[in-house]
């Protein structure tokens, strides 16, 4: 029976500020439901969503859930299962981390995870292709996942109040985001140089020759463990130079200077500390075609940039 | 503005008759900062009297009133952890007034010259319902922020004289840079842009 017998037609329900410690099963029933607000409850504690959330009508109708201002350590994986929901928000909670499995919800447009404990982002993150608002504020987060760039939706970014000290440079490839908040993070203002470069290991070395040089080979030539060491062959930023590391890499902190107004440091991860970085200075001395294409993608990029952080 | 010689005390029943008496402190020659200020607080936020003009979506700019060009007012709203860049008021006076929620308000000393390092931070305060703030670009810069991560916030905001564009300042370097502001709405209707 549940509330759907007393309000089969219920589509939006505020139980915010009731001091609710769990929901009940008698929400499921409800067919119609497409925003409920739980706000500034007590909700955290096991059975705070009801038993069996992800068959009941409830969770294909419902659009909108918020529940900030609660007590939630963890995201409840029940919430998942709510496949067509496109707003969350659980703002203002006690969350240490998100799931990787937050990309069930595949509709998802807008979160808000604003003022919890996180501490680093899962690059699943990046799998939900209708997000537009992606709220990061106030947490503790340290670094962003380079995969992020592939949120195309994204309009808005907000990550001030964190721990982050520089961004990966492929931030520069959300081209529809209209906003970007940094403030309030120890962002890195001077030229930093990774310099606990390991030099390369002799499998790295030997792996490298493999790959650039295109010697082949097939499974049965090499141990399986070495098979899939090859496969993670990751390649070097830098168009130029076609060169692939695994585990050694030089990360290089580049500025890319909005007209001398704003800097923004941005990571690049390159294979060997003499290969020259895509976003080299003009100052270089050879400057061909690619190169200087490469300089002109990143002051286009850096331009659009300028108007998003200072606008 | 000076000080007049009599201060009224005045309280707005409504925000029709808060814009109503705006209109008539507006009309003379001298205008009183503590006048205004105490107006806009005696005015009880009720919400019913500006729900047309609060439109959400994220952090909205929505004319109330361009108070025969003599000021603008504009009810400004505010997503749960929106906040505005530091910035200054182009010469005119700002009154701002919570409708709706709190807001942090933060001072800033201007920049210096040739400013290459952190703005100081002058003071910080939240700002309460019905609490009205006044700034001047004299006082100094700030920042607005709704630092809620549950509660929307809404403001009603005076600027004489009326003014579309300002500078906003980074933090971390005191660079400013101009901005041009536009509204959402204006007199409740969605602007097209």
């Amino acid at each position: 029976a549940g509330l759907s017998q007393w309000f089969p037609a219920l589509e939006l329900l505020d139980v915010s500020g009731t001091g609710l410690t769990e929901m009940g099963t008698e929400l499921l029933s409800l067919p119609c439901l497409h925003t409920l607000l739980a706000k500034n409850n007590r909700l955290g504690g096991p059975g705070s969503l009801p038993k069996g959330l992800g068959q009941a009508p409830l969770a294909r109708s419902l659009r909108v859930l918020n529940l900030s201002g609660n007590r939630f350590s963890e995201v409840p994986p029940a919430l998942l299962q709510l496949r067509g929901l496109r707003s969350l928000s659980l703002g203002g909670n006690r969350l240490q981390g998100i799931p990787p499995d937050i990309q069930e919800l595949h509709s998802l447009e807008f979160l808000y995870l604003g003022g919890n404990f996180i501490t680093a982002i899962p690059p699943e993150l990046a799998k939900l292709p209708s997000l537009r608002y992606l709220v990061l504020c106030d947490n503790k987060i340290q670094s962003i996942p380079p995969q992020l760039a592939q949120l195309h939706s994204l309009r808005s970014l907000s990550l001030h109040n964190n721990l982050l000290t520089y961004l990966p440079r492929e931030i520069l490839n959300l081209v529809h985001l209209d906003e970007l908040s940094l403030r309030g993070n120890p962002l890195v203002v001077r030229f930093v140089r990774d310099l606990t470069y390991n030099p390369p290991s002799l499998q790295e070395l030997a792996g490298r020759t493999v790959k650039t040089r295109n010697i082949p080979y097939t499974p049965s030539d090499l141990p399986e463990s070495l098979v899939r060491y090859l496969s993670l062959a990751s390649n070097c930023p830098n168009p130029k130079c076609g060169g692939v590391y695994f585990d050694s890499c030089v990360r290089q902190i580049k500025f890319v200077d909005f007209c001398g107004k704003y800097r923004l440091p941005l990571m690049h991860y390159l294979c060997s500390p003499e290969c020259s970085s895509p976003f080299s200075s003009a100052s270089q001395s050879s400057t061909s075609q690619s190169e200087s294409d490469s300089e002109d993608e990143a002051s286009v990029a850096a331009h659009r940039m300028q108007k998003v952080l200072l606008g | 503005m000076e000080q007049p010689v009599q201060t009224e005390t005045w309280k707005a029943r409504s925000l029709e008759e808060l814009v109503r008496i705006l209109h008539q402190i507006f009309a003379e020659d001298k205008v009183s900062v503590e006048e205004v200020q105490a107006l806009m607080e005696s005015y009880e936020s009720n919400p019913e009297e500006w729900l047309q003009y609060a439109k959400f979506d994220q952090y909205t700019r929505n004319l109330v009133d361009n108070g025969n060009g003599k000021f603008n007012l504009m009810i400004l709203c505010w997503g749960e952890g929106h906040g505005s860049s530091i910035h200054d008021h182009t010469d005119s006076h700002c009154f701002m007034k919570i409708l709706q929620g709190n807001l942090k308000e933060t001072l800033f000393e201007w920049p210096e010259k040739k400013g290459n390092g952190e703005m100081t931070k002058k003071s910080e305060r939240v700002l309460r319902e019905n609490q009205c703030a006044y700034i001047n670009d004299s006082i100094g810069l700030h920042r607005v922020e709704n630092i809620s991560h549950t509660e929307p916030a809404v403001s009603l905001h005076l600027y004489s004289p009326p003014f579309n564009s300002c500078n906003t300042f980074d933090q971390r370097t005191g660079h400013k840079h101009k901005v041009t502001m536009t509204f959402y709405s204006q007199f409740g209707e969605r602007t097209v842009c």
